[in-house]
């Protein structure tokens, strides 16, 4: 069942987050500097998220360990 | 970008003002700009000497209270019982500006004058007296220890000297006396008393001996207590020693080697009556002594407690008179109009301000001449002044330390304060250790208004300064710390594991479920044995994703610069083709990373290719890729395509630009314009306001007459420029590329020593059971903690810091900053003490 389409459908979450993030700070002498750092926030959260996601969908070698009985995961 | 309100995008816009201040008013005016701290004035007489300009007899006056002020301060602080000296926020301020402030100062330098001859000679005295002291206390040792061995003495020569038993028999006359003397003469050794340095008591025994041959007896004895020096502290051993020889000359030898082997002599009778006599006239002068020293002592600690009262004040009012001073020396003195004229840059957005701090100045002073002011037009670049408030602050002052901006240029302080909490947490990725740092952070910052009082040591005062960046840092590593899915170097639990991990005696794999896990890297990787090639790969392709992004983001930032400096062929020249650059190869590897992601490769007939390998081939040899190592199909002719534009962009960018100039320079000396020293190459902008000051005499900036500068349009200077350019980013791109691996590399050892440290420490400690075991583990915790604070969060923490920032400094900023402007540094009494 996996598949790039959480990806995409985050993707629009997010934009959206942003735009509102640009429209609705309200003007003052902060302004600029709060909707950059909501907007560089969102990006960059959702692309370290899309990267570790997509690392994963496919993973091309199993994770294996070499248990001794008893021990603890 | 609407103007009403200041933003950390650009630097603000300034203007070069003109004051004409008449000089009643001059130091109250000066006074006033400097409490607002708005205002950067320029030196109007670069070619005078300091000991020449107009204000200098004022200065050297600030100055010798600044001396005196010193002295108070650094005779507090050596006394040894601390003298309370009053805060400034507790003090009363001395009233410096209108028209009683010239009496207020002249009362403070007879005041300052008064308290240092008082102390100096409060010191004076004490010092005398303590050496006076010292010398009466070894006199009467000497006394006490001369008794002793008078009385020895005797003892052992009663035989002989029969008539010596009574020797304070009262009721001899003089002249028996002296013949007493005389019939005793044979016998009668004279002697020499006195005291020396106990280190050197056997030296001067030896001196003495070979010097009189042997010809004296020599006695002497330990004083036990040291004598303190009062001035240095250092204590000395002395010994008291008592010489008898018979005759002058020997006594006179005696005397000469001991005034050259440092003893002090002291006079001492023969007589045991004068002696006692002796003892207590100089134990009473002692006493005398001891009394005035000690009223010395408290007068002195009174006047300076005094002193302490008042010192911060002082120290104010000296610093801000001869800042004013120094800045009033800057301007030209028009003798002609007894005004004075200055030149300063001014925030355009502060210029009500100003009007309104001059208005209150001439208010204050009580005069009704209100100095003027006028705008200048001027092409000398203004600085740049960022404002920045407490939050904004740190991140502006770690940008600025690879450089000023230009005036004007996009500020990459701004976004820093995002991207470079984000780099760090990415190398950082902890929650425990994310949630240390947070909370660091938040303490220093509910401890705000205490510690920015206090002078914080160098190290705190850092950690102080950068408490929001700490902050965002903190909050950032959380999140990557979700991501990695690292508490301390365990993993959590929240979803499905998408692994199933099957009961087995050896080795067991694996098998997916099916699941995703939605929010970080799934648990069932940690513990396993090939866990590491799992994130390591992970983490490697995210840092060139991230790298390509950022690198990317700061190329753009290219964009406003040029739309805002009107430099068009700069878009097309050098922006357009370092995209196309930067993209057709490392866009490609980040959209081949991605796609490669995406495929299910379990479905697909092909081994999924090593990308390094498809990267190296494309270059090395395009138009021939393996069907076996396919990506995708149709790769080759894209890859051959791909690489041809990147080829042509390098003599796009080599040869576009100068081509464009070269044409431009040809154009303007086609119409006959002369360069007169003109920057671009325009008319020079004459309004009717200027001409109509330069009527008047005031002329232009007068600044600006005397700095000229020429800018050759060399065309040569412009084809090496662009070479290096070229060449810089072109080679910039593939090792900054790389450089972002930092970013795996980083992470990857911060994860090692977590789970090192938890393994080695905790994890042994664990199973052990009974009261021993528990207190142990206790124990084991507490190292294990103070371990992870010391070397996981501020050695890592600080190595992560300075590998975040290399990463905006080089391989953001080259690729859209300038950085050649200087900072706005304007004359501010606030800042007076940060610059001492």
């Amino acid at each position: 069942m996996a598949s790039v389409i959480p990806v995409i459908f985050i993707l629009a979450i997010v934009l959206g987050l942003m735009a509102c993030g640009y429209l609705f700070v309200p003007k003052g002498p902060q302004q600029t500097t709060i909707r950059t750092a909501i907007m560089l926030t969102l990006a960059s959260c959702y692309l370290m998220w899309m990267i570790t996601y997509m690392a994963q969908l496919h993973p091309l070698i199993t994770p294996y360990r070499a248990t001794k009985a008893g021990e603890s995961l | 970008m609407g103007d009403d309100y200041p933003t950390l995008f650009r630097s603000e816009q300034m203007s070069l003002m003109q004051f004409l201040i008449p000089t009643e008013v001059a130091h109250d005016t000066v006074a006033e700009l400097g409490e607002l701290g708005n205002v950067q004035f320029m030196d109007l007489n670069p070619a005078v000497n300091p000991f020449q300009r107009s204000f200098v007899g004022e200065i050297r006056r600030t100055e010798e209270m600044a001396r005196r002020v010193r002295f108070f301060e650094s005779q507090i602080q050596k006394e040894k019982d601390v003298v309370p000296i009053r805060p400034l926020y507790d003090s009363a301020p001395l009233v410096t500006v209108g028209p009683s402030a010239a009496h207020n100062i002249d009362e403070l330098d007879v005041t300052l004058a008064e308290h240092e001859t008082r102390l100096v000679q409060m010191n004076d005295s004490y010092k005398t007296l303590s050496e006076r002291t010292r010398e009466l206390v070894e006199a009467r040792h000497v006394l006490r220890e001369t008794a002793v061995f008078f009385d020895k003495a005797e003892t052992q020569q009663t035989d002989i000297r029969t008539s010596f038993d009574d020797s304070s028999a009262p009721l001899l006359q003089h002249d028996d006396r002296e013949q007493q003397y005389l019939s005793t003469a044979q016998f009668d050794l004279e002697f020499v008393a006195g005291t020396i340095d106990r280190t050197r008591i056997s030296t001067f025994e030896r001196v003495l001996w070979r010097v009189l041959r042997g010809n004296l007896y020599m006695n002497h004895t330990d004083i036990t207590e040291p004598f303190v020096d009062p001035a240095t502290g250092t204590e000395t051993r002395k010994n008291v020693f008592i010489i008898f020889a018979h005759g002058d000359a020997l006594l006179a030898k005696i005397r000469k080697v001991a005034e050259s082997m440092g003893a002090t002599l002291y006079p001492i009778d023969a007589n045991a009556d004068k002696r006692s006599d002796s003892l207590r006239e100089v134990t009473a002068r002692l006493e005398d002594l001891e009394t005035v020293l000690y009223n010395t002592g408290v007068n002195r600690r009174s006047e300076l407690l005094r002193i302490g009262e008042n010192l911060a004040r002082w120290q104010d009012v000296v610093r801000k008179e001869k800042a004013i001073y120094e800045t009033m020396n800057l301007f030209n003195y028009d003798v002609r109009r007894k005004t004075l004229v200055a030149e300063g840059w001014v925030p355009t957005r502060d210029l009500a301000m100003i009007h309104m701090a001059l208005r209150h100045a001439t208010e204050e002073s009580g005069t009704s001449v209100v100095p003027i002011l006028q705008e200048l037009s001027t092409s000398k670049t203004p600085p740049t002044f960022t404002r920045t408030n407490k939050f904004t602050e740190g991140f502006q002052t770690i940008m600025d330390a690879y450089g000023i901006a230009t005036y004007q240029e996009v500020n990459p302080g701004l976004f820093a304060i995002i991207t470079f909490p984000f780099l760090f947490a990415v190398m950082f990725g902890d929650i425990g250790h994310g949630l240390i740092i947070f909370f660091a952070a938040l303490y220093m910052i509910f401890q705000e208004k205490k510690w920015a009082r206090q002078e914080l040591d160098e190290i705190l005062g850092q950690f102080f300064y950068g408490r929001y960046i700490i902050l965002l840092m903190g909050v950032f590593s959380v999140y990557t710390g979700l991501m990695y899915n690292d508490i301390f170097s365990k993993s959590l639990h929240i979803w499905h594991s998408g692994w199933d991990f099957p009961e087995s005696d050896g080795v067991s794999y694996a098998v997916s479920n099916g699941h995703i896990y939605p929010f970080g890297i799934d648990p069932g990787w940690h513990g396993a044995d090939n866990g590491l090639v799992f994130t390591n790969s992970y983490k490697m392709k995210m840092s060139i994703v991230l790298g390509v992004i950022h690198m990317t983001f700061a190329l753009c930032l290219q964009l406003p610069n040029h739309i805002k400096f009107k430099r068009p062929l700069d878009i097309y020249a050098n922006f357009i083709p370092q995209m196309i650059f930067l993209h057709s190869i490392f866009g490609y590897l980040v959209v081949c990373i991605l796609y490669k992601w995406s495929i299910d490769w379990s479905t697909r007939d092909t081994e999924p290719p090593s990308l390094l390998n498809m990267l190296i081939a494309m270059i090395l040899s395009p138009g021939k890729v393996d069907a076996a190592a396919q990506l995708y199909p149709g790769q080759s002719f894209i890859q051959v395509v791909l690489l041809l534009l990147a080829m042509i962009c390098v003599p796009w960018m080599l040869c576009m630009k100068p081509y464009f100039q070269w044409k431009e320079m040809q154009m303007i000396q086609g119409q006959g314009y002369v360069g007169l020293g003109h920057r671009n190459g325009g008319p020079r902008e004459s309004t009717d306001e200027v001409l109509e000051n330069e009527e008047e005499g005031n002329g232009r900036a007068i600044v600006e007459e005397m700095e000229e500068e020429h800018e050759h349009h060399d065309f040569s200077e412009v084809v090496i420029h662009q070479i290096i350019h070229t060449i810089e980013f072109c080679l910039g791109c593939i090792s900054h590329t790389a450089s972002y691996l930092r970013l795996w590399a980083l992470s990857l050892a911060h994860a090692q020593l977590s789970e090192v440290l938890w393994s080695m420490t905790i994890e042994k400690f664990l199973g052990l059971s009974g009261i021993f075991g528990t207190i142990a583990l206790v124990m084991v915790v507490v190292f294990w903690f103070l371990a992870t604070v010391f070397i996981l969060c501020i050695m890592e923490g600080l190595s992560a810091f300075l590998h975040a920032l290399r990463l905006h400094w080089v391989e953001a900023n080259s690729k859209h900053y300038q950085g050649e402007g200087y900072s706005f540094t304007p004359l501010s009494f606030a800042k007076l003490d940060e610059k001492e």
